[in-house]
């Protein structure tokens, strides 16, 4: 771990708090700092717990500021069909300690809704754009909702697990054989299930 | 001004051609762009030169990876998570291969730990040589990506023999790798490190010290520090811009922590230290496949598992972390203890680089920067489109 010390920059909020901690220090500064509790190590520098989706910004504030939590490593989304809810995961990555929390947040399924992260994350706001467009939680306060990679989309989200990609096809697309002659191979003339009119001789 | 639009009698032949709310225009770059590695839009408002305004445009490449893999047993997605990153797909196989490992507790031989790193560092001198070109492509120097490119050959004659591919290698297996080194492959590799080496000097009179490169990326295309940690920048494009943090080094996988490397930085932040550090990594990255060489061990190479067709892995979720040559590139993976990956989040470096950062950065840079500003930060539009 040569060079650790480079990172420890001044100018940064983070590098006022002293020391790295490890992974179990860091469970007890978030129950201390951040006032959640019920974060437990699950591995080397991994840290994981649950935080009520009301409190969530709250947490990931004073994980921000007091703890020390510089980046946000993404936000992954989570369709537990069965329970009816989605879990939003969030992982933090702290440059000081170089440990990775991550807070499991559970939403209920119907008219899923969630507070944003973009005022304290600027780049919370593409994970929050691509969870919106594939599972349909919608960010209180995200301001750039808009379809970003399925724009000519006009399903149901498609990450959901109650979206079956076979099903669909089905449902939506004619099935046809592909069974071209040789003669249309060689000339061209097979135009597949798109093809010209029968008999227009092209 | 108003003579041109002004005929010889008089008469305004271009009317309002100069009012306020006539001086934008936009400006579309892509989505096939010689300069993008992967198909990838620039939705550009343009005042003059000067680009005021820059959105992107995504969703060419989106093949729904992510869907599939929930419906494919866990052996099959191997074959798909190395598409997700065309340049540099290694880190998709370790991700997804080390995601598996983790929920499972499944150990690896060390063997295969120090081969995962070799094929690691390969894929990223190969990622890093074609960026070389790119950059150079996108400011008139037509000559470094016919050199660099044919210099990454090399590297991918040596993944052929390796893994039977070139580009995609499917080559990690959960438990290890799926086959061992073949007699002699050590000397090629350390044949092909040397040669490269050697070309890194050559490219130094041909790239990075000429008087375009120079003139052209200079000063361009600047991510203060603030900027870059407040935007989320990872890998190359944060340590060029000042702050020593990688991955392999602050949170260490595979034999990384054994290894010694060094985590080149720069000050300036600019397209010209970005490509630099990347050139450094280069050096850092032929190091390490040499110590990986004298130091792999004899042994096993895979942990035999079950039968994969039948292969369950126990409920459970795992955030696994790799350094590829872009920079953070992350794996959620939940499995419900069935036969199918419950879920697999990708979470590429270029969702930042090529969204966020690139749209931030291009505000005020002028049109002919835009497309160096975008491949010096790396972005690889397959990784945002999944």
């Amino acid at each position: 771990m040569s060079g650790q010390s480079k990172t420890m920059d001044t100018d940064r909020p983070a590098a006022a708090l002293g020391a790295a901690r490890s992974a179990a220090d860091l469970v007890v500064a978030i129950a201390a700092d951040a006032n959640v509790a019920g974060f437990s190590v699950k591995g080397p520098r991994r840290v994981e717990g649950r935080v009520d989706a009301a409190s969530l910004h709250s947490f990931a504030s004073a994980l921000r500021t007091r703890v020390g939590f510089e980046h946000l490593s993404a936000i992954s989304c989570v369709d537990w069909l069965a329970d009816g809810q989605f879990e939003l995961v969030y992982h933090f990555w702290s440059y000081r300690d170089n440990c990775l929390v991550s807070a499991h947040v559970r939403i209920a399924r119907d008219s899923a809704s969630m507070e944003t992260i973009t005022d304290l994350w600027q780049p919370a706001s593409f994970f929050e754009r691509d969870i919106h467009e594939m599972f349909g939680v919608t960010f209180q306060g995200n301001t750039d909702l808009e379809k970003y990679i399925l724009t000519d989309w006009a399903g149901p989200p498609p990450m959901r697990k109650d979206f079956v990609s076979r099903d669909f096809a089905h449902d939506h697309f004619e099935f046809k054989d592909y069974e071209p002659s040789w003669d249309d191979l060689v000339t061209g003339g097979y135009h597949g299930s798109r093809g010209v009119a029968e008999g227009s001789n092209e | 001004m108003s003579d041109i639009v002004t005929a010889s009698d008089g008469r305004d032949i271009m009317p309002g051609a100069f009012a306020p709310e006539n001086r934008e225009y936009n400006m579309f770059i892509g989505p096939n762009h010689p300069g993008i590695e992967g198909n990838f839009a620039l939705k550009l408002t343009v005042e003059g030169d000067t680009i005021i305004k820059a959105k992107t445009e995504a969703g060419f490449l989106h093949r729904g990876f992510e869907k599939l893999m929930e419906e494919r047993l866990f052996i099959q997605n191997i074959a798909i998570v190395a598409r997700i990153c065309v340049p540099d797909p290694d880190p998709n196989e370790e991700n997804y291969a080390r995601a598996i490992e983790t929920i499972a507790n499944i150990e690896v031989p060390r063997r295969a730990q120090f081969i995962r790193v070799l094929v690691l560092e390969l894929s990223r001198i190969a990622s890093h040589l074609f960026t070389f070109g790119g950059h150079a492509g996108t400011i008139g120097l037509y000559t470094m990506p016919n050199w660099s490119i044919s210099d990454r050959d090399r590297v991918l004659d040596l993944f052929e023999e390796l893994t039977g591919g070139r580009v995609y290698h499917i080559y990690n297996m959960p438990g290890g790798v799926r086959r061992d080194l073949p007699d002699g492959f050590k000397d090629r590799v350390r044949d092909v490190m040397n040669f490269i080496e050697d070309r890194l000097v050559e490219y130094d009179d041909l790239f990075f010290n000429n008087k375009i490169m120079l003139q052209r990326a200079i000063g361009i295309g600047i991510l203060p520090r603030d900027k870059a940690l407040a935007w989320g920048a990872t890998g190359p494009d944060l340590r060029a811009a000042g702050f020593a943090h990688d991955v392999r080094r602050d949170d260490p996988y595979e034999v990384y922590s054994e290894l010694e490397f060094e985590v080149p930085t720069a000050t300036d932040s600019d397209a010209y230290s970005r490509t630099m550090v990347r050139r450094r990594e280069i050096e850092q990255s032929i190091g390490i496949v040499r110590q990986v060489l004298d130091r792999m061990p004899e042994g096993p190479v895979w942990n035999k598992q079950p039968n994969p067709l039948k292969w369950r892995v126990p409920a459970g979720d795992a955030y696994v972390r790799t350094e590829s040559s872009k920079g953070e590139y992350a794996y959620y993976m939940v499995s419900d203890g069935g036969v199918r990956p419950y879920r697999v989040h990708v979470r590429g470096a270029s969702v930042t680089h090529g969204v966020h950062i690139l749209e931030n950065m291009l505000v005020g840079a002028r049109i002919e920067d835009a497309s160096q500003i975008m491949f010096t930060l790396d972005a690889c539009p397959p990784e945002v489109d999944r």
